[in-house]
């Protein structure tokens, strides 16, 4: 049995699949049962609005498992392409591919299903604005998933780009590092953006005259909520494609690898706290539409608070690449 | 599927330097522009005040872009932004639902496309909050709370330009790869025009408007 370079990457390339596709599975099945149940209480309520709440359930379902289908789609690339085993950094840049996408799929998993649930209660308070809702719905499940598309562009980096000419010993600690911050750092922002959403759609329920407001304020709350997760697509970004010297010692590999992680969990707290923040705005914006701007530059004020943190982390992840 | 992270450059040796262009990027700007010169020129040809299809299209999007911009500022500062914001906006919907048709890539595909928007936004979101406060005004904004928080906000402040740009960027290119990816492994049956409508049409118009949104509120929380 001879383990040559080839042979690892295949390893490497089963074991980033099944990571893939175990972990994006558990966002959107979380999400996803969240939806069914707050559609059960809305029919409960309200039994003649079965068959919209049904089909809002659905679209919102749908929407939630988009972030599991990209999972779905790395994972059959890495079972089913032959990578060229150029170097043996395609061993950590595979796997690291199949992290990226898996972790990064839990949170817009997650996040997605809470507007859609939220959307369901509000059609039986309100069912003349179900259009409205199902719209402001979907704005606002597409949104959450930004934060997965962001792991899929980093996977798909890290799969196809040629490392043949680089020095192994630190690039496969960076490419491995990409993968941690880009994925780990999608979790808060897809659940923050989720919770963004949920808030919109209950503010549209309760204040039906205020939706574009809503609408707009809620777009404003997810884009900046995502913020974290651009951090962690940034410093992958830098960790896959800045040139280093050859060197056979381990720290400097480690400093880069540590500042993947470092972006990575320093982002989940960030983007679940922005998007407490931002629905804070939305609620309130949909009780008092006439105070709109102080609320909206509080909220601001707040999130960029919330966003030091995040900030911290780039701060000593970049410092970790640059200066260590 | 090889086409994957293929960028057409021109390189021209510029002294010890190299400078290079992306092809793709410049040439289908170049035909953004040219649609939208295309449209302006439709839209205001002939006016009339029982409009025809193309002016009341032009007028909807002016006047909710007016509109959202008076409720972003206020109704004195509002028309001197309000043309840039709404150039913007219309630029950007061009730019991503280009790709919508064959063979034409979205100039937002290329991180400089995005990047130098954002810049363009950040510098004049700046020099307007500069000329509304003054310099001294301006600078003590940085100081808070305390003054050694400075280093940190200046580092808040260029990260709102990574993440405005980052954010079109990511979008508009994880669109277009799993468009790519999918209509790869199914052969191009069914799934391509779902996943267009999807990625380019819905997301592009969405992340249009989230860019065009942000760099307003940059605009107004400096100008206030």
């Amino acid at each position: 049995m001879g383990l040559d370079i080839q042979t690892w990457v295949n390893v490497a390339a089963y074991i980033g699949g099944g990571i893939a596709m175990g972990f994006g599975a558990v966002g959107a099945a979380i999400g996803e049962g969240y939806t069914a149940a707050q559609a059960s209480s809305a029919i409960s309520r309200n039994g003649n609005a079965a068959g919209d709440v049904i089909k809002s359930m659905l679209v919102g379902q749908a929407i939630a498992e988009s972030a599991s289908i990209f999972a779905l789609v790395v994972a059959m690339i890495l079972l089913f392409t032959n990578f060229p085993a150029t170097t043996p950094v395609m061993i950590p840049a595979v796997f690291g591919a199949g992290l990226s996408m898996g972790i990064g799929a839990i949170g817009a998993g997650i996040g997605a299903g809470f507007p859609a649930g939220s959307a369901c209660i509000g059609m039986v308070r309100q069912p003349a604005v179900s259009n409205k809702l199902t719209t402001n719905m979907l704005i606002g499940s597409a949104v959450c998933q930004t934060p997965s598309i962001f792991a899929l562009v980093v996977s798909f980096i890290l799969l196809f780009t040629d490392f043949s000419a680089r020095p192994i010993s630190p690039t496969w600690a960076a490419v491995l590092g990409a993968g941690f911050a880009s994925g780990l750092s999608a979790i808060g922002s897809g659940i923050g953006g989720g919770i963004v959403a949920k808030q919109s759609c209950d503010g549209i329920a309760r204040q039906p005259a205020a939706t574009t407001t809503i609408t707009n304020i809620m777009l404003l709350g997810q884009a900046i909520t995502q913020t974290p997760a651009i951090l962690g697509l940034l410093v992958s970004f830098i960790l896959i494609f800045k040139s280093y010297a050859a060197s056979s010692a381990l720290a400097p590999a480690m400093a880069l690898l540590a500042s993947g992680l470092c972006i990575g969990f320093g982002a989940i707290g960030p983007g679940i706290g922005e998007g407490v923040a931002s629905s804070g705005g939305v609620a309130w914006v949909a009780r008092n539409e006439k105070h709109t701007g102080e609320i909206v530059r509080l909220m601001l004020v707040g999130m960029a608070v919330a966003e030091s943190t995040a900030i911290y982390s780039l701060v000593i992840a970049l410092v970790l690449v640059f200066v260590v | 599927m090889n086409e994957l992270g293929k960028v057409w450059q021109l390189i021209v040796p510029f002294g010890d330097y190299k400078m290079t262009f992306n092809l793709d990027a410049i040439l289908m700007t170049w035909i953004v522009i040219a649609i939208l010169l295309l449209f302006g020129f439709l839209a205001a040809r002939k006016q009339k005040l029982m409009p025809g299809p193309i002016q009341i299209l032009g007028e909807l999007i002016v006047s909710q872009i007016y509109q959202l911009t008076e409720d972003a500022l206020d109704k004195k500062t509002a028309p001197k932004y309000a043309p840039l914001i709404c150039a913007l906006f219309m630029f950007l919907v061009c730019c991503n639902w280009i790709g919508m048709f064959p063979h034409m890539h979205e100039p937002t595909k290329d991180l400089n496309t995005p990047l130098s928007l954002g810049l363009l936004g950040f510098v004049i979101a700046h020099y307007s909050g500069i000329r509304a406060k003054g310099i001294k005004a301006y600078l003590m904004e940085y100081c808070e709370p305390i003054f050694f928080m400075a280093p940190l906000n200046i580092i808040g402040e260029l990260a709102k330009v990574v993440s405005i740009s980052f954010r079109l960027f990511g979008n508009i290119m994880g669109g277009s790869i799993i468009i790519l990816v999918v209509s790869y492994l199914t052969f191009s049956v069914l799934l391509p025009p779902f996943l267009n409508a999807f990625f380019v049409i819905f997301i592009g118009a969405i992340q249009a408007f989230v860019f065009t949104m942000l760099t307003l509120v940059y605009i107004s929380v400096q100008v206030k």
